[in-house]
């Protein structure tokens, strides 16, 4: 029994042991072996590694992409039109040696701190150098912008030991107290589309009317000259009808025309006669033969 | 690898000591990527469990000599079992970390001590714990990133700026899944958050590009895939492994702000559109009236014509039917004509006759002069009537 606890605890201490020298890196990570704060080792590789039990420990990084927003502060570009602006970063830990050694056990919090204030710099830099305006990020050059800062970040952050991997910006609005002033130009704006929409309709309403009105002038002109040609064409007819039906007797067709006038302009009510007894058609009124009256009659009034 | 391997490693004394001290440093993901690790799994558990003693019983059949079999003995026996039945339990508590499951939808990467190893299908996979670690990924589930929008509340996180710098409202929706769980797991740290970063980003940077009108008026689609293009192609360049399945651009419309000055241009559109129809109706109006005035103007003067000539001619035919009668005897029907003629015409006509004795004689200053025209004109009836003695 003895010797088996003793066989159990000196097994027991041996895994101990083996564990603690024994350490694990991921596809994700490297890993730092330090020995008293120094760097004993470096492990970029996945895969089993052994360090001395105590005296040796272990930091792991993280091997993949890691991400960093920055926060959003106002840039001026070089017009003075200010922007809010606000980018994030894709950066990977390219030299643990040199990570380690720039940010010592702050770690990754560290190197972000560090980072971020190298982005601001990096990017007040960029947009507000010379030949920047806003329009320039306000277009499709953004994307060099987006580069060049990269770029230079990527510089600044070598001595990190950090790879920076991409910035891109985000937002790049207007500060709040410009928003409003926007606001009321595209209010603005788009009154004036209002306006002009009604202008025009009224125009091409009005241009409409216009037209109608005129071609009611000219249609109803043109047949009212058709009339008076159609008009003036039948008086000729009624005219050369009458002047062949009445030619062929001139001196009756006076008798017998004044009679028709007669009939038509005494009219009854309308009329009142002072006349004679003398005249012709009186002949027989005084005298049944007709007779003694006749004479006085050729000098009547 | 083969599941049979696991008897001799299950069966190592190292496992019980590294289950207790080998949990590394940030590799408590282990347990929460073990999603399947719910309810249906149960029944697998007590499968494995049997299948766990099994394996123990034939390793301690061969291994340690005659203890399973001989496991009714004395004392030391019965330390003997008690040790047996303990490494049941760790057994049990190894193949229970060892295998895990695979859904349909899901790949798992396995890890050989941290190195990549091999991909698990779906269905049950092993991978003896603890040299080889797996991850499970969903890969086919859509996830979806809203972005521009806040459910519930409008928020002015959709606000970007145009290069016409007027204000543009953005809402869209990233939906992704993953097409390489290796690349997914071992190139960056934080799927989600990057693909909601990438995309405003871009979404932004489009937006940055385009005119204000451009955005409204282009084609939804056209901005969704030029957005889905470019978020596609900055993640392949992290080497991600995440797959833009599609954009769906919810909003791309004015500010809240300045959404009434829109609505109302196109109310002035509308209305445009109505004075203009107006027109057209009054125009439409007004033609037809006219042409139909002209129609009886025209039809009129032909009216006219008709009846003038026909007037003519009737009148003309009516003189030579009577001039031909006249022909014949001219003297009595000239006569007959002046009197019937007279007749009508004096019959109705008011008469005043005066006879020349009365009337003054030969010089005609008579009474003439003193007649009152004006009252004979007023009442023509009455003294008229009286005075001629005659009648009406």
């Amino acid at each position: 029994m003895n010797r088996l606890l003793i066989a159990l605890g000196v097994v027991g201490l041996a895994i101990v042991a083996f564990l603690s020298s024994v350490f694990v890196v991921d596809e994700r990570e490297k890993a730092l072996v330090l020995q008293f704060g120094s760097i004993a080792q470096v492990r970029e590789e996945p895969g089993i590694g052994f360090k001395i039990p105590l005296i040796q420990e272990v930091v792991k990084y993280d091997d993949r992409i890691l991400s960093l927003d920055t926060d959003s502060f106002e840039v001026t570009p070089s017009d003075d039109r200010r922007l809010v602006v606000d980018a994030f970063a894709r950066y990977r830990i390219a030299d643990v040696v040199r990570f380690r050694q720039a940010v010592g056990v702050g770690g990754i919090r560290t190197a972000e701190d560090r980072l971020s204030g190298i982005l601001n710099s990096q990017i007040r830099e960029v947009l507000g150098a010379d030949q920047v305006t806003s329009d320039t990020i306000l277009s499709s050059e953004r994307r060099v912008l987006m580069n060049r800062i990269r770029d230079q970040a990527q510089v600044s952050a070598e001595s990190l030991g950090i790879d920076i991997v991409d910035v891109r910006l985000k937002q790049t609005n207007l500060p709040e107290q410009n928003l409003e002033a926007t606001f009321a130009r595209m209010r603005a704006e788009r009154e004036r589309e209002a306006a002009d929409e009604i202008a025009r309709g009224n125009e091409a309403a009005q241009r409409v009317r216009a037209l109608a009105d005129r071609t009611v002038v000219e249609t109803l002109s043109e047949s009212e000259k058709e009339a008076q040609i159609t008009r003036g064409e039948a008086d000729a007819e009624a005219s050369t009808i009458f002047a062949d039906a009445y030619g062929a007797d001139p001196e009756f067709f006076d008798f017998y025309r004044s009679m028709q006038a007669y009939e038509v302009t005494l009219q009854g009510e309308t009329s009142t006669m002072v006349m004679t007894p003398t005249s012709d058609f009186f002949r027989f009124l005084y005298a049944p033969d007709g007779v003694g009256q006749t004479p006085p009659a050729a000098p009547a009034p | 690898m083969a599941g049979n391997n696991g008897g001799p490693w299950g069966g190592g004394g190292g496992n019980r000591g590294n289950g207790e001290d080998d949990k590394r440093p940030g590799d408590d993901r282990r347990p929460p990527t073990r999603r399947p690790g719910d309810g249906p799994q149960i029944p697998e558990i007590d499968e494995l469990m049997n299948k766990g003693r099994e394996q123990l019983r034939v390793l301690m059949g061969g291994g340690k000599g005659g203890t399973g079999p001989g496991g009714t003995g004395g004392g030391p026996r019965i330390t003997r079992g008690t040790i047996g039945l303990a490494g049941l339990a760790v057994v049990g508590l190894w193949a229970f970390m060892s295998f895990y499951t695979v859904r349909p939808e899901e790949q798992s990467v396995e890890l050989f001590l941290g190195q990549r190893y091999s991909v698990g299908e779906p269905g049950l996979n092993f991978a003896p714990w603890p040299l080889v670690t797996y991850d499970v990924v969903n890969v086919t589930s859509e996830r979806t990133e809203s972005i521009g929008t806040v459910a519930g509340a409008p928020s002015d996180a959709g606000l970007m700026l145009t290069t016409d710098a007027n204000i543009v409202d953005i809402g869209f929706q990233v939906v992704w899944n993953v097409n390489n769980p290796e690349s997914l797991l071992f190139n960056i740290s934080d799927p989600q958050l990057t693909v909601q970063a990438v995309s405003e980003s871009v979404m932004r940077e489009i937006i940055a590009a385009s005119t204000f009108s451009s955005i409204l008026n282009r084609d939804r689609g056209a901005i969704a895939d030029t957005a889905q293009a470019n978020i596609q192609a900055t993640l392949d360049e992290y080497e991600s492994g995440i797959s833009i399945v599609r954009i769906n651009l919810e909003k791309a419309e004015p500010p809240p702000e300045v959404i009434d000055s829109f609505r109302a241009v196109q109310a002035a559109a509308q209305e445009r559109d109505r004075l203009q129809r107006q027109a057209d109706a009054y125009s439409n109006t007004v033609l037809a009236e006219a042409r139909g005035r002209a129609a009886q103007i025209v039809e009129q003067a032909e009216g006219y014509r008709a009846q003038t000539i026909n007037d003519a001619l009737g009148q003309a035919s009516r003189f030579a039917a009577v001039q031909t009668a006249y022909e014949g005897s001219q003297d009595i029907t000239r006569r007959r004509i002046y009197l019937e003629t007279m007749e009508r015409v004096l019959g109705d006509v008011n008469k005043i006759i005066l006879d020349p004795s009365v009337a003054g004689g030969e010089g005609g200053s008579g009474v003439v002069p003193f007649l009152p025209l004006n009252e004979l004109m007023r009442t023509p009836t009455g003294p008229a009537a009286a005075a001629t003695g005659t009648g009406n």
